[in-house]
């Protein structure tokens, strides 16, 4: 209780502190994670300068980084931050918490809200209002090599899972592992792409999600999907597999050791991407597989909020217009490894199209093809969603590696669910 | 003595003096903070739902029924067992190695203590490329000769090896600098001594060296398990914890509750505990430290 | 033939132990060479072995490295982990040395918080730490994280001085204290020098111990006064790893310690010169 003082105490004085300074009070402070787009931002500065007389400062850091410092800065109302990197994973638990102040008014006083994509979009709509403007939306994708496909006499990609495996096992040799796909344990990680899979064979995390919230992890589909994923990841992945992440993905595919892999839009460019890969010119792009239960693209929407506390709401609004405006979206595309625009715009931008189309002629439009498949709650849009998607992919990871029976691993972490759920 | 008898007292005063300083420090920055600790672990702190305020215990109840929390403890202690064996091990033998075998390869003392100055971000990083078979020049190595080297990170104790392995990368200089230290305080007259009366190199560490340096090695080795149960940015960036939950040591799945989970208070009801462990163990070591001294 | 026989025996045995120290250098070396090799690597050649294509180099990581906010934190780590090891030795040897000469009841008291507060998780306290921070006003200041750095520092000089100063011979400090030295002078010309080398190894100690600060550092600095471990991850970024920043990071992270290193190593090297000449 003297600590709820303290915490009182300290937003006080930090408050005076903060109103000290009124002079800079258009010197925006901007605090975003590392990636293309936040990356090709921070180059911007003086663009937003010229464009609104207003200077920003873009404070680009580590996503782990960023993580753990961004919630105890919330907490401690330090309110030194104008605009705030916003993934639609964290939405629900920071609005939860009252970190986040709604950008409504703004978003339906745009002109080019239409051109917004509406998935995107809506994702950051939650109770009515809007939380955030995207400026990223990766989706699901397979990249693989057709010199080793075609080697064993496959002239097309898997179109299913379980042609994936056929394939996989006919391709895998030492030099060459027949698919890899992320397996270390982790919300981001693991369950980034688990549920792809699970999707497919119909498997779901709650009984009638948003409805009924009874975990429903544990079902025969969800069991055939992990089985299918261990099989895949032990039997047909490079050496190591069962703790790869999105990195070692990544490399093994650029190494020219990976002849199939299912990931994020951003580590697909990164495998075809002839600056980074030895086999750039062997990729090929092509759509997530299916299963009985269709398809189901893994989506990731990051944004810009606007944080609770933030001393001028209306600045902080010009900054995010600006910054997922056409003209900077467009910009970023062109200098930076950034194919994930959520502008319908700079999709038809004929610069921008050529710039993509000359790496892989298929690359955007089957991202739009996946956007469009995917579904906005593929990872539940829950506040409680990172600390469950932890637990899971704990037991799937353990359920990879034998640590856990597969049967084992989903009794286990349904149980972890309904009991982080009853908090 | 009984001539400076009379300026005891002024002499005992300046020594409280002396130590006030440090006192002082060591009270705003960490006994204030640790205090924090405590009251934070008896209340129900959540960086999402905000402050639960009002005593409770539910923090340590649930502590004692957290399966994760005892896997924790048990992966705690194999990491420190194991890691403080192995670098002690590693770092006795280096700095024996470098005072009696090579001697005279002064200048190669230098790369032996690099490791230790490797930021533990960049030595996990640099290990877990290691470890990983696809990107690790040691398995590429391996393979001209057609031999598959295992892929340590997927199973239980192979993941627990890595860390230990990358820890005592890190940490054996630790260990072979205070060794050194040590054996310099050793005469070099029981040595000669001894190989006079026809002991081998062997028998004479075995015999002399070695019981001489048990003080330093204690003291290494109690430094050293110190550190290890803070253990972090191993396992945050070469295994995250897995495979499964097999590397999730107290202090990291404090952190995951702490930090990922936003459970402030029951992270701090995990550090309490780990707090509370280490009481036992320093306890144990002050201990064992004032009957060697008083020896 | 006696004697040429028990001679190979014993260069046997020397070459096994200078076999034994090779394979602990190459253990030493190779995730160093390692880390050259992920810097000097273009980002396509990155896991290529080597021997295959030796000529692959690049330096673009280094100009890619000093564009980023990397050099400004590595002053940063310098600063922090300079100054507590300052302060830390400045106050913990005059209290490693009343503890080791002084008469008190409470010493075992005093060793035991001493190791204590050495084995204190940091998780626990660093988010007390955080909301007293928050309320003087020293996030993301350099004294905040000298501050946080002297829990790592103080224990540990105050402890490791206690050790080596109990050896000093009180007679010393008598025959000095007899000659009308004050007590402060006393430890400056006396004491301190006896026990030099002692006193600099726990100095080096000290200052790598902040220097190699992650956590801390991750939660109470901001942009101003971010250090180099936590700007190494800074690299690792949403869905990709930035190697060869990372390597050339730790590479350039290393560099300013060589000459501590350098320095450390004098004094052990030094005394050992003593003890071989003893």
């Amino acid at each position: 209780m003297t600590l709820t003082k303290l915490t009182r105490l300290a937003s006080a004085a930090m408050a005076t502190v903060f109103t000290v300074v009124p002079a800079y009070a258009e010197d925006l402070n901007v605090i975003l994670f590392s990636m293309p787009y936040t990356n090709g931002l921070a180059e911007l500065e003086a663009d937003f300068e010229a464009a609104t007389g207003m200077t920003a400062n873009i404070e680009v850091v580590g996503q782990d980084v960023f993580e753990n410092r961004i919630t105890l800065s919330f907490t401690g109302k330090t309110g030194d931050i104008d605009v705030v990197h916003t993934p639609v994973i964290q939405v629900q638990r920071w609005i939860e918490a009252g970190w986040l102040q709604p950008v409504t008014d703004g978003v339906n006083g745009m002109d080019s809200k239409e051109d917004i994509l509406a998935g995107p979009l809506d994702a950051y709509l939650v109770n009515g209002d809007y939380w955030a403007l995207p400026f990223f939306a990766e989706t699901g994708m397979m990249a693989y090599r057709k010199d080793v496909l075609a080697a064993a006499g496959y002239d097309s990609p898997p179109g299913t899972w379980a042609e994936l495996v056929e394939v996989a096992k006919a391709v895998h040799s030492d030099d060459v592992a027949g698919f890899a796909m992320r397996a270390a344990p982790g919300q981001g990680f693991n369950m980034f792409v688990f549920p792809m899979i699970m999707r497919a064979y119909g498997g779901k995390f709650f009984a009638d999600y948003p409805n009924d919230l009874t975990p429903a992890l544990n079902s025969p589909e969800t069991l055939e999907a992990l089985n299918l994923y261990i099989d895949l990841i032990n039997n047909y992945g490079p050496p190591g597999a069962g703790n790869f992440n999105f990195s070692e993905v990544a490399a093994s595919s650029q190494a020219g050791k990976l002849a199939m892999l299912v990931d994020g839009t951003s580590i697909a460019a990164q495998s075809i991407d002839p600056g980074k890969s030895q086999v750039a010119e062997h990729m090929a792009i092509a759509p997530v597989p299916e299963g009985p239960n269709g398809r189901s693209p893994a989506i990731a929407v990051h944004g810009i909020g606007i944080p609770a506390d933030a001393p001028n709401p209306e600045a902080s609004f010009k900054f995010i217009e600006w910054a997922t405006s056409e003209e900077t979206l467009t910009k970023i595309a062109l200098a930076q490894p950034y194919p994930d625009f959520t502008r319908a715009s700079v999709a038809a931008n004929p610069e921008v199209i050529a710039k993509y189309e000359s790496i892989n002629p298929d690359f955007l439009n089957v991202r739009v093809d996946m956007l469009n498949d995917a579904i906005g709650h593929y990872r539940p849009l829950l506040p409680q969603w990172p600390e469950l998607g932890a637990a899971i992919g704990e037991h799937i990871n353990a359920a990879v590696n034998g640590l856990e029976t597969p049967e084992e691993a989903l009794a286990a972490a349904q149980d972890e669910m309904a009991e982080i759920l009853a908090e | 003595m009984n001539q400076i008898s009379g300026v005891q007292p002024v002499l005992q005063r300046s020594y409280r003096l002396m130590l006030l300083p440090a006192v002082i420090a060591v009270l705003v920055f960490a006994v204030l903070p640790l205090v924090g600790m405590f009251v934070l672990s008896f209340t129900g702190f959540d960086l999402v739902k905000g402050w639960d305020t009002g005593f409770t215990f539910d923090n340590f109840t649930k502590l004692a029924s957290d399966k994760r929390f005892i896997n924790s403890v048990w992966v705690m202690l194999a990491l420190s067992v194991f890691g403080v064996i192995a670098q002690v091990i590693a770092g006795t033998l280096i700095a024996v190695g470098l005072e009696k075998i090579i001697p005279r390869w002064r200048h190669v003392r230098g790369f032996f203590v690099v490791p230790f100055v490797v930021p533990h971000v960049a030595v996990a990083l640099v290990w877990l490329s290691l470890f990983t078979p696809t990107l690790s020049p040691i398995n590429a190595f391996f393979d001209l000769f057609g031999i598959t080297i295992p892929a340590f990170l997927t199973t239980r104790w192979g993941a627990i090896s890595a860390i230990v392995i990358a820890d005592t990368w890190a940490s054996f200089p630790f260990v072979m600098l205070l060794i050194l230290a040590a054996l310099q305080g050793i005469s070099t007259d029981l040595d000669e001594a001894a190989s006079i009366d026809g002991a081998t190199k062997m028998q004479v560490f075995w015999r002399i060296t070695l019981p001489l340096l048990k003080p330093a090695l204690l003291m290494v080795a109690l430094f050293r398990f110190i550190e290890t149960i803070k253990h972090f940015p191993l396992i945050y960036v070469m295994t995250n914890g897995g495979p499964g939950r097999a590397t999730q040591a107290t202090n990291y799945y404090a952190f995951i509750q702490t930090f990922q989970n936003s459970k402030v208070s029951y992270g701090a009801a995990i550090a309490v505990f780990l707090f509370i462990f280490a009481a036992i163990i320093s306890f144990w070591v002050a201990r064992m430290n004032a009957r060697l001294s008083d020896a | 033939m006696r004697k040429p026989k028990s001679k190979n025996a014993f260069s046997w045995k020397q070459a096994a132990g200078v076999t034994m120290m090779l394979a602990f250098l190459f253990f030493a070396l190779l995730p160093i060479i390692w880390s050259f090799i992920l810097a000097l690597r273009p980002e396509n050649r990155l896991f290529e072995p080597i021997w295959e294509s030796p000529t692959a180099l690049t330096l673009a990581n280094i100009g890619k490295l000093a564009d980023s906010g990397f050099p400004k934190a590595l002053l940063n780590s310098f600063i922090t982990a300079s100054v507590s090891t300052a302060l830390a030795v400045v106050i913990g040897v005059p209290g490693g040395f009343a503890l080791a000469k002084g008469r008190s009841s409470r010493k075992f008291l005093a060793s035991w918080a001493l190791l204590l507060l050495r084995m204190a998780p940091p998780v626990g306290f660093v988010i007390p730490l955080f909301i007293l921070y928050l309320n003087i006003g020293f996030l993301d200041t350099w004294w905040g994280l000298i501050g946080a750095y002297m829990v790592l520092t103080l224990p540990l000089v105050v402890w490791s001085s206690w050790t080596s100063l109990s050896q000093i011979p009180d007679e010393l400090i008598e025959a000095s204290l007899l000659d009308g030295a004050t007590m402060g002078q006393t430890l400056r010309r006396v004491v301190i020098p006896a026990a030099r080398p002692g006193l600099v190894a726990t100095a080096v100690l000290a200052f790598l111990l902040s220097w190699n600060d992650f956590f801390f550092a991750l939660i109470i600095t901001r942009s101003d006064t971010v250090t180099a471990p936590v700007a190494i991850m800074n690299f690792v970024s949403y869905a990709s790893v930035d190697w060869g920043s990372i390597a050339i990071a730790s590479i350039v992270l290393t560099l300013p310690t060589v000459p501590v290193i350098v320095f450390a190593n004098k004094y052990i090297v030094q005394s050992m010169g003593g003890a071989v000449k003893g």
